[in-house]
């Protein structure tokens, strides 16, 4: 007995078989994208919002940032109500990352919403790839108050000359402390100051309270953006403009420094899952962990928890931000942009700002809904959240190579994932990465651009 | 009967030319029967599996930012550039041991539970159902569940080795550990399939060769090795095509446990379609490693419907 049935291959199946394949590879030909376009990132200023009426409808794809369907859903309800216009939310992922994978998948179906999330590592792709709209024309035709945005988030999203996006769910990483663990090591109840008086705390904090004192995050997304404060810190930085900088003695330093933390001061240890878990258990003295993570921390705690700006480093204070903006789909009609552009506008008024802010410990992107009175009733009952607040001024612009190339971030976590895990030597670990995220950028965008 | 034929062609009358072909009887009723039984599952397997593969197949010369509407012709060099890239050897060898690890162990721990399983023994019925339970769960509810099972702080499996006095090892990671448990997991979830198919194959072995051979001073080894495996020959042949092909497709246990981490240390090959596809957004280099998969997954069956069965007695 065999299998696989026995069949002769004469000429007629043969001519059969041909004209099957034949016809499915012309089937295979038909979609997909053109062959030998040089890229086509939408135009600002194409078209006359005046003579557009918006859409009845549209949909927006979210992940509800910070557990955020509830506001999300209050907010539309708001925005029904004052404007007639009806919005579908639809939860498109469990993170930025799934509602980017789902957007790009689907643009190549033009089933797409009219809105959709566009986290600090996302926009920039989906710019190059033509798949989002400019919004300086329609903030303009809206009269949609964009000098009221905190600069540098706002500024994120600027290339080429136009806003990409607006901030809504924005953070920075933040340093989070055990005050109980402070106190059982005597020390003062801040966080410190500089990484130099970190190395002078940490064998008080080892010693005393029996905890590793700082817990460190890895994976994607993560790893290479805390470290960004100690690389920055130290004068070193991933990337300037599209050239990759990893090989100067700033960066090289940073790496060793994590190593001395990990491997010879053993004051600092890789979490095995999730450092902020571990900090809310008890395992770690203090960490580094994103400002949306804030009202999670406080709420899991057994402990009282104190918030810091992120340590100095020779070179001075460094932030990065992150998080994620809105970014509107070039496909989609002007009428249903215009749509969405209302609803973009009212989801980040001062008013609804400071009540998603309020709700969910991300940034308060608007100056004015920061100094106002729903965000200072906030930081009367939660001071730890002003501190957060209070560091958006330190921040800075993220290095390219890290966020708009293809696989920059991937790239570089491994790189720092190696040094801290498998204490490799910096300069090979970071020349790799180098080498890989230069020959992303010579095929992803280069051509794009 | 000569005659007749005479006189009709006195009369001018002359028989008809035989027909060049016979003619079929009704042939469009067959056709629209064949349509309408295979019609829609070739249309089927046309549009969601043919197409695509030749779709990808096409991708694959291209490079192309997934969501762009255009792309570049660049032929083999998305080939090239997996073929030269330094962490494709690593990616290989991760997708060998993770193969040979879940088929081979699956195999000889699903023939061991099904022996067991086989024998007369008291809760056997229920004993079968929880073997076979983790077949049908969904991978990453399972990959989810057994993240708790190997916390190195918290998880049970810390707390039994600090039982014994041991630390946990540092599953989440150390490269090496990490594809230890997603082994572990793949072949806790996929084990009872194995032993179910076995189970059924094992009680078709006829009872008199069993008894003939004890009879004949057999031990129950020799009987189980000389009798019982041979005839398992056709169930192991199918058995090693079908775990093959579903651990080289194995995704949802990866994604769930380790996202092909620490330090790519269990990114598999179909793992790397993923991520180079979806979060790295290159799809025509995806669609190139996906190609070459699908190369060794026709070349792998294809040795083993030439050499392997051929070993098997049926």
């Amino acid at each position: 007995m065999s299998v696989v049935p026995a069949t002769n291959l004469n000429r007629r199946r043969l001519l059969q078989l041909a004209a099957l394949l034949g016809g499915t590879a012309t089937l295979a030909a038909c979609g997909g994208p053109a062959v030998g376009g040089s890229g086509e990132t939408a135009q600002a200023g194409a078209t006359d919002w005046a003579g557009i009426t918006p859409a009845k409808e549209i949909t927006w794809w979210s992940n509800h940032p910070g557990a955020s369907k509830a506001v999300e859903e209050e907010l539309i309800k708001r925005f029904q109500a004052a404007e007639g216009i009806k919005v579908n939310l639809v939860t498109a992922g469990a993170n930025y990352d799934e509602v980017a994978q789902k957007f790009q998948a689907a643009s190549g179906a033009n089933n797409i919403p009219d809105l959709v999330i566009a986290s600090d590592v996302w926009w920039f792709r989906y710019m190059i790839n033509g798949q989002i709209l400019p919004l300086d024309g329609l903030a303009k035709h809206l009269e949609f108050n964009t000098d009221d945005f905190n600069k540098t988030l706002f500024d994120d999203y600027n290339f080429s000359g136009n806003h990409w996006a607006v901030p809504y769910a924005r953070s920075t990483p933040l340093f989070y402390y055990n005050k109980k663990v402070w106190q059982a090591a005597g020390l003062p109840d801040r966080a410190p100051k500089s990484w130099d008086e970190f190395d002078q705390w940490a064998p008080k904090i080892a010693a005393s309270a029996g905890v590793v004192p700082l817990g460190l995050g890895k994976g994607t997304s993560w790893a290479a953006w805390w470290f960004c404060n100690i690389l920055w810190g130290r004068g070193g930085a991933y990337s300037k403009d599209w050239t990759m900088t990893l090989d100067t003695p700033e960066a090289i330093e940073a790496a060793k420094y994590v190593q001395k933390l990990i491997f010879e001061d053993k004051t600092a240890a890789v979490t095995a899952k999730d450092q902020v878990a571990d900090f809310g258990a008890g395992l770690t003295g203090c960490t580094l962990a994103s400002t949306g993570s804030l009202s999670g921390i406080l709420k899991a705690a057994q402990f009282e928890v104190g918030t810091g700006f992120l340590p100095e480093g020779p070179k001075g204070q460094a932030c990065p931000t992150g998080g994620t903006g809105l970014a509107i789909p070039a496909k989609k009609s002007p009428e249903q942009q215009l749509a969405a552009a209302k609803f973009l506008k009212f989801l980040t008024n001062t008013e609804n700002t400071a009540y998603f802010s309020s709700n969910t410990g991300y940034m308060p992107v608007r100056t004015s809904a920061r100094d106002g009175a729903t965000m200072a009733q906030v930081y009367a009952k939660t001071p730890q959240f002003r501190t957060a607040v209070d560091q958006l001024q330190t921040t800075r612009v993220q290095d390219w190579g890290r966020v708009f190339v293809p696989g920059g971030d991937k790239e570089l976590t491994t790189a720092l994932e190696k040094i801290m895990l498998q204490q490799a030597d910096p300069s090979s670990s970071f020349a790799t990465a180098s080498s890989a995220i230069e020959k992303s950028f010579e095929q992803n965008v280069k051509s794009y651009l | 009967m000569s005659t007749m034929v005479e006189n009709r062609r006195q009369m001018g009358i002359t028989a008809p030319p035989p027909p060049l072909r016979r003619r079929r009887r009704w042939p469009w009723k067959s056709w629209l029967l064949f349509l309408l039984f295979a019609g829609p599952n070739v249309a089927l397997l046309i549009v969601f599996t043919y197409k695509p593969l030749l779709q990808s197949l096409y991708y694959s010369t291209l490079q192309w930012n997934i969501g762009s509407a255009t792309a570049r012709q660049v032929g083999l060099g998305n080939y090239i550039d997996w073929f030269t890239d330094p962490t494709t050897a690593h990616v290989v060898m991760v997708t060998v041991v993770f193969t040979i690890a879940t088929v081979g162990g699956g195999m000889v721990l699903g023939l061991a539970l099904a022996v067991l399983l086989n024998r007369r023994l008291r809760g056997r019925g229920a004993a079968r159902t929880v073997v076979v339970a983790p077949y049908v769960l969904s991978g990453v509810a399972v990959g989810l569940l057994w993240l708790f099972v190997f916390d190195p702080n918290f998880g049970i499996c810390a707390a039994l080795l600090r039982a014994v006095g041991l630390a946990s090892p540092d599953w989440y990671n150390d490269p090496q550990w990490a594809l230890l448990m997603v082994i572990v997991v793949y072949l806790w979830k996929n084990v009872g399939y194995v032993a179910l198919v076995y189970l059924a194959a094992l009680q078709t072995v006829p009872a008199d060769l069993l008894e003939a051979a004890a009879l004949d001073g057999a031990t129950p080894f020799h009987a189980f090795r000389r009798i019982v495996l041979p005839l398992l020959g056709p169930t192991t042949f199918f058995l090693a095509v079908t775990t093959l092909l579903s651990s080289l497709q194995s995704f949802d246990i990866i994604q769930a446990m380790t996202q092909g981490g620490p330090l790519e240390g269990t990114t598999t090959m179909m793992y790397q379609i993923y991520q180079e596809g979806f979060q790295t957004g290159r799809a025509g280099y995806s669609s190139a490693v996906a190609t070459i998969l699908f190369v060794v997954l026709l070349l792998v069956t294809f040795v083993q419907m030439k050499y392997v069965e051929k070993r098997v007695h049926y």
